[in-house]
């Protein structure tokens, strides 16, 4: 894959069936896995490209924000529509789905550049000086507080991506600490910690740690999630953009403790900036001497949602179509190149270091029975002042509304925990607080942290349709429900919304997605099922008033 | 150790490795299955053979759960046949799978299950579908991508059977679909026709061109043999209409240990001959330079009586024979113990150096 | 084959040479590329063509055609002085080791490269990789035995799986790779010059008895004629009758002019088949016969696996089976033979071959038998040689290397070597009535870019093959895959029909002519 990825950087940022037929020769398998590993990621552009290639993001958090209205005015400004290329070779221009950048919506990447924060002025602004040839510089500023001072206390801190500035806040303190320790002992204080994991699925890390086999010959393998893809999540790029050293203290903790000798932070290819980053941190920290039991390697994605799933993105990782793939066997046991491989999320790697530091207890101390620890959550869509907040876990969700700058508007609806959670409507959010529990009490879910606000001015038919052509464009279509699935919810809602549904059309949304919900192949599925759902029953009313026959 | 577990209150045996699938299977239990095959394996892709395992949340699919002791399963209730249905009415619903003409129909396993289930045409039609994709440019082989249910056989007998590695999947999601190498059309592809993919698809994506329209499955008497061609000996069925005596198709003969259901491109699809125009079919004498019909009796007798004369003339060692490496150890048998007792003579032989 | 096909998963190093595997034998290349591809199984090709099984080859090795022997005595050379052999197998199961080891000793790096054209570092790399190989099988086809060299060829393939320790055991062994669907049969059935059924030699006295006393009559003492003898016999006015069941000499044979002189030579010449076949047309009389799907009986493949054939279709017209128009002839000819099916034979088969002993129809139906097969009882024979050799202990020979009987010279500088491509059959009589195989394969030349360069020929323009004895034209195939010098031309076709051209120079134990080798010159048509 990396082999794709610097064909198509040398030849104008296209990939031509002349280099992937090439690739394939040289790497011993068949043209037709090339090109199916190609075609499988969006990144690679099998299509000629302009000079510049804009793409603006269009899901969910951004459609709350107006990218809508931007799309419209570039595509007018450049005479072409989404998928298309300017005459001169000098623009492409692509609808994308979520950037992680939720916080400093509307964002438009252009080639490997994130603008953020724009606005229609901006915008034209953007274009002009790209067609005098010019990148002008990004405005990436957005609402920060650190509640905790664990995981986002170098967020302000412009110098913290530097080690020595690291250190002097007693960055890898801990890891020393860790060094002197046995490894089990160390997963012992993580598994007494109960850290959740950060990225989901809420799975405490400790306990997947012990499900490694004993006294296997086999290497073991330990990757840092950064495929940050959730709709309405941008909190791991906060820490691997400005305090880099915290991922890599915690990687190179975790590594020891799971004896693993490698690890790899597989982090979404549109965050290229961010992998440099990583990468020079890494030499830094190698160069310090902080890493010699371990190699870290950043492995950038190529375009793809479901290699955020652990099975896909081994797959992803061994140079394969991000398939995911059947579990058991589970990762622990049979993960990457056939090893026992642990992954785990960014955030739940960058809390080790304090673990280990502070000790379990101090951990268990912050936040609330059951859900300990620091959390970030990113507030998105109608609020004030959009941004991520590290809080305790069971902060409530009107305090972090409140830090975020109110709701602008009258709140119709909340998504706590990344897109693929079930909506909360406005009165179900009155005493809700962001842990595990509460959330599963209040019949969703955590997730990721990723919080959407939605104010009445919005249509949850139109969410709803945005919410399943994210997921249908993200399906690696291996699974019938998953690949047909999104196809039929897809169509009822596109009908319901022309006016053209019926009530039967609803029925068939609410029960199609209750069977998916448990039967696809990997959670992808429930990611658009469970939602999906919710949106259509809790707010039946505004589908049934889209009804005309 | 005899181990056992329960599907559908019927205790049955199993094989450590087994999965729930392969155990229903053995035991004549119906699981339905789309993906699932014994040479190509477990998929998990079609979702179709969910059963309930006691004690294990949610539906699980047979094909991936290995069986343990006292496994208890069961494999038809409400919740498990809404989710077949709506996996066989998606599917019926994403792809053009009228059968009225469909080469598969009869040996389907989609048209099976959706019988099974009662399914009569899909329950609903998803709108925005647009793949009308039919390619028949290969020689031998026609895909009709419409009718394709991205099982993934085909793709792993052609890189795990016959590794011939031309078929893979690309693009994703709804677009994910069956290519040979780059994307080409098979016909220009480094497919050499070996006619796994169509041996292994379980509907009517990948059909044998020669045999499209030449006789319903229920129709032709199949019959195990043994290739005619190369020395590898593959098992294989012919597929014979009996009313007008032709062979209309061959497919391997899974399970054997030859050659496991697969074949080659002048195995499965080289059977021209049998049927030929060109055939001989009476003996011949030729007089004057030209061949002219003769009855067996005729013609048998005149050599006879010339080998006699011969013999008789020049000696048995004046008349020499030539067996035959394509007829059968019998044949071959009778042959040179004709050369040998009747004529007298061991100049016998035959192309096994050639 | 001494192996079996389901064995080849338990390799360690496979070394095809002389097999083009996956056009002439396309199921067991699959399972080669399989084993290769996802079981870490290591692969040597060695062929004149770069084949494309070669594209699946840890080493891929271009020698010069005919030098075979020079080639395995490099390596049994390097495997012998890097002590690689297996010694204890050598010492317990084998004798003339010192006899090869003298031989082979000769045959150094540096001397195999200017014989082989295989650089000396690629030979030791083979001989590495197969001899430190646990267990190694070697594959080999018409590119070792089509030669005037060709028992040596054979010779050397077993002295070096010896040498390794390589035969008896799963995974190992020689194994020839059979190219007619019973070929294998026919050896077995006895339809050769030398011995009855089951390889019992016409000069053993008591063999022959045997069959004298079950057939009640007198049998001839002397070893028959070859194929190409009985043509040349037939030239010289030796052999006034041929008789001819399902083969086709005029397109098979080397020197294809000659063979026609010498079928219109003859008094009688009877041909039963089931086409018109360019051999049938020089008959006085062609019986028509049944083919493979309108009859029952048995074949056996190249693995000794005894396997059913069924009929399916009834036979068209007044053809017959071919046992049974054997039959009525033998009768007319004031015999008794009395055979009501062809599973009346199998009993005789049964009684008079011991290795056929067990075998039966019944017992072959579903999964086949692998002879050796002495009794009813016995479950067959996957593999040859377990525990010791049949004749005891495995013979060593050292073999010197001879060239070909025919090599490039000033006026025909261009070698020429011949075989099959994928989707045609030997002499086309059964493969070419198949329009769809005609259109994916027609008559070629496949030629070196160089030679094409030289003689002014793009890919798919006419070429012309002039041999000493003949010439054909056909549409030029331009390929990397062929080194210089070297032109490949496949047989199966009789409008460009690569035995006008070859030389019927034989192998003087086996007979076999040299498909393989002789000198043509080429030019643009």
């Amino acid at each position: 894959m990396p082999a794709l990825a610097i064909a198509q950087q040398k030849n104008k940022n296209y990939l031509s069936r002349e280099d992937i037929s090439q690739i394939a020769k040289i790497f011993d398998v068949s043209e037709s896995y090339a090109y199916g590993v190609a075609t499988f990621y969006t990144m690679y552009n099998i299509e000629k490209v302009g000079k510049y290639h804009i793409q603006i993001d269009t899901c969910v958090s951004a459609f709350l924000v107006g990218a809508d209205a931007i799309l419209a005015r570039i595509e007018k400004k450049l005479g072409i529509t989404a998928g298309q290329t300017t005459k001169d070779n000098l623009f492409t221009l692509s609808k994308i789905q979520d950037l992680a950048s939720c916080g400093t919506l509307p964002v438009i990447q252009v080639n490997n550049k994130y603008y953020e924060n724009m606005t229609i002025k901006k915008t034209e602004a953007l274009i002009e000086s790209l067609k005098a040839g010019k990148m002008p510089e990004s405005d990436n500023s957005q609402n920060i507080v650190s509640e905790c001072k664990i995981l986002l206390k170098n967020r302000l801190n412009p110098k913290a991506k530097n080690i020595d500035e690291y250190k002097k806040s007693g960055g890898y303190q801990a890891l020393n600490k860790a060094l002197a320790m046995m490894p089990a002992d160390i997963v012992g204080k993580v598994k007494e910690a109960n850290v959740k994991g950060r990225g989901g699925a809420g799975f405490s890390a400790g306990i997947k740690w012990s499900f490694l086999p004993k006294d296997d010959p086999r290497p073991v393998y330990l990757i840092a999630n950064a495929d940050e893809g959730e709709p309405g999540t941008f909190k791991d790029r906060q820490i691997m953009e400005y305090d880099p050293h915290l991922l890599i203290e915690g990687i190179a903790i975790s590594a020891y403790a799971i004896t693993a000798k490698t690890a790899f932070i597989y982090i979404r290819g549109e965050f290229g900036w961010i992998a440099d980053i990583l990468e020079k941190a890494i030499k830094e920290a190698e160069k310090d001497g902080q890493l010699k039991h371990l190699t870290i390697i950043v492995h950038r994605g190529i375009g793809s949602y479901v290699c955020g799933d652990e099975t896909a993105q081994i797959e992803s990782i061994e140079g394969k179509r991000g398939n995911p793939r059947v579990k058991p066997p589970f990762p622990a046991n049979l993960g990457l190149y056939g090893c026992p491989t642990i992954i785990n999320n960014v955030e739940t790697l960058s809390c080790v270091p304090f673990i280990v530091e502070k000790g379990a207890r101090e951990f268990k101390k912050i936040g609330v029975s059951g859900s300990f620890g620091p959390k970030i959550y990113g507030v998105s869509g109608h609020v004030n002042k959009p941004g991520v907040f590290e809080y305790p876990l069971g902060t409530p969700l009107k305090t972090i509304l409140k830090t975020a700058g109110g709701v602008k508007g009258k709140l119709k609806a909340v998504i706590v925990g990344g897109l693929s959670v079930p909506i909360l409507k406005a009165d179900e959010i009155e005493n809700l607080n962001m842990d595990y529990d509460s959330c599963l009490q209040a019949n969703t879910m955590l997730g990721s942290g990723g919080i959407m606000v939605i104010n009445d001015t919005v249509s949850i038919p139109e969410l709803a349709l945005r919410t399943i052509e994210f997921y249908a464009h993200e399906s690696c279509g291996q699974c019938v429900p998953c690949r047909e699935g999104t196809q039929l919810v897809k169509s009822r809602l596109k009908g319901l919304i022309k006016g053209l549904g019926t009530k039967e059309d609803i029925d068939l949304i609410i029960k199609t997605c209750q069977t998916i919900t448990g039967l696809t192949l990997c959670p992808l599925g429930d990611a658009f099922a469970i939602p999906v759902k919710s949106m259509v029953s809790k707010f039946r009313d505004e589908f049934e008033s889209l009804v005309k026959y | 150790m005899i181990t056992k577990m329960i599907i559908d209150d019927k205790e049955v045996p199993f094989d450590q490795g087994q999965t729930i699938l392969e155990v229903a299977r053995a035991n004549g239990i119906y699981i339905p299955s789309l993906c699932y095959h014994r040479k190509t394996g477990q998929a998990s892709k079609c979702r179709i053979c969910v059963v309930e395992v006691e004690g294990m949340r949610g539906l699980q699919t047979a094909c991936s759960i290995q069986a343990r002791e006292n496994m208890k399963v069961v494999t038809t209730n409400d919740e498990i046949l809404t989710a077949r249905r709506l996996i066989v009415n998606l599917l019926l619903a994403s792809g053009n799978h009228d059968c009225l003409a469909c080469e598969a129909n009869g040996v389907c396993e989609l048209q099976e299950v959706a019988y099974k289930l009662g399914i009569e045409k899909p329950a609903f039609i998803i709108a925005d579908k647009e793949k009308p994709e039919y390619d028949d440019s290969s020689e031998m082989i026609v895909r009709d991508i419409k009718r394709c249910i991205q099982c993934g056989r085909c793709i792993e007998g052609c890189n795990k059977t016959v590794v011939n590695e031309v078929l893979d999947f690309g693009y994703r999601g709804h677009e994910t679909k069956v290519i040979c190498d780059d994307d080409k059309i098979m016909g220009e592809s480094s497919c050499v026709q070996c006619g796994e993919c169509a041996q292994l698809c379980p509907v009517g994506a990948i059909t044998d061109k020669k045999s499209i329209g030449k006789g319903r499955p229920w129709d032709l008497k199949k019959v195990r043999t043994t290739c005619p061609y190369c020395g590898v000996g593959c098992q294989l069925y012919l597929h014979v209409d009996e009313n007008t005596n032709n062979v209309v198709k061959v497919t391997g003969y899974e399970g054997s240990l030859a050659n496991d259901g697969a074949l080659c491109v002048k195995g499965r699809y080289g059977y021209d001959f049998i049927n030929s125009k060109e055939r001989l079919t009476t003996p011949l004498i030729k007089e004057n330079g030209k061949f002219r019909q003769a009855s067996w009796e005729e013609a048998i007798n005149f050599v006879a009586s010339k080998f006699n004369s011969i013999k008789k003339e020049s000696g048995s060692d004046a008349i020499a024979g030539l067996a035959s490496a394509k007829v059968s150890n019998e044949e071959n048998f009778a042959f040179q113990k004709f050369m040998r007792k009747e004529v007298g003579t061991n100049n016998v032989d035959h192309c096994a150096r050639l | 084959m001494t192996n079996d096909i389901p064995g080849i998963k338990s390799s360690d190093v496979i070394l095809i040479i002389g097999s083009d595997t996956t056009s002439a034998h396309p199921v067991i290349g699959s399972r080669i590329k399989y084993v290769v591809r996802h079981q870490n199984v290591k692969l040597i090709v060695i062929d004149p063509k770069k084949i494309d099984i070669a594209d699946y080859a840890t080493i891929y090795a271009r020698q010069r055609c005919g030098s075979d022997v020079a080639v395995l005595n490099g390596i049994m050379h390097l495997i012998i002085k890097n002590n690689w052999y297996d010694k204890e197998y050598v010492e317990e199961r084998c004798e003339g080791f010192e006899d090869l080891k003298k031989v082979v000793s000769e045959y150094t790096p540096q001397k195999v490269e200017k014989l082989s054209g295989i650089p000396e570092k690629q030979l030791q790399e083979i001989a590495q990789l197969f001899g430190t190989a646990p267990t190694a099988s070697l594959y080999y086809a018409m590119g070792i035995t089509q030669h005037t060299t060709g028992t040596d060829n054979v010779w050397s393939t077993a002295n070096l799986q010896m040498l390794c320790g390589n035969l008896g055991k799963e995974g190992g062994g020689v194994n020839p790779l059979r190219g007619q669907c019973n070929v294998q049969g026919a050896c077995d059935m006895g339809a050769l010059p030398n011995v009855y059924p089951g390889y019992q030699k016409v000069i053993d006295e008591t063999a022959r008895q045997k069959f004298e006393k079950a057939w009640g009559k007198k049998l001839p003492e002397k070893v028959g004629l070859t194929v190409t003898e009985m043509l040349k016999a037939a030239d010289e006015g030796k052999v006034k009758a041929l008789y001819i069941m399902g083969e086709n000499p005029v397109l098979s044979d080397p020197d294809i002019n000659h063979v026609r002189k010498s079928l219109e030579k003859l008094d009688l010449l009877v041909v039963q088949d089931i086409f018109m076949t360019e051999t049938a047309e020089f008959a006085d009389v062609v019986f028509p016969a049944s083919s493979f799907a309108e009859k029952d009986g048995l074949y056996t493949n190249t693995e000794r696996r005894v396997q059913r054939l069924r009929k399916a279709v009834k036979s068209p017209g007044k053809s017959k089976e071919d046992w049974v128009i054997l039959q009525k002839l033998a009768n007319a000819m004031g015999s008794d033979w009395n055979y009501k099916t062809a599973c009346d034979i199998q009993d005789e088969i049964c009684s008079l071959t011991p290795q056929y002993g067990g075998i039966t129809w019944d017992r072959v139906d579903e999964e086949g038998l692998q002879w050796p097969c002495p009794t009813k009882e016995h479950p067959g024979t996957p593999f040859l040689h377990k525990g010791k050799f049949a004749r005891g202990k495995g013979l060593m020979k050292g073999i010197e290397f001879k060239e070909p009987n025919e090599l490039p010279c000033k006026e025909y500088p261009i070698t020429l070597t011949t075989g099959r491509v994928l989707q045609q059959f030997h002499t086309g009589t059964m493969s070419r009535k198949s329009q769809g195989l005609n259109n994916l394969a027609g008559p070629m030349v496949m030629i070196s870019v160089q030679d094409a360069e030289t003689i002014g020929v793009s890919n798919g323009e006419k070429v012309k093959v002039i041999s000493r004895r003949g010439e054909i034209e056909a549409p030029a195939f331009v390929t990397k895959r062929i080194g210089k010098g070297t032109v490949f031309v496949p047989f199966h076709y009789r409008e460009a029909a690569a035995n006008l051209l070859t030389n019927p120079a034989v192998d003087p134990v086996s007979k076999i002519p040299e498909y393989k080798v002789c000198a043509v010159k080429i030019a643009k048509a």
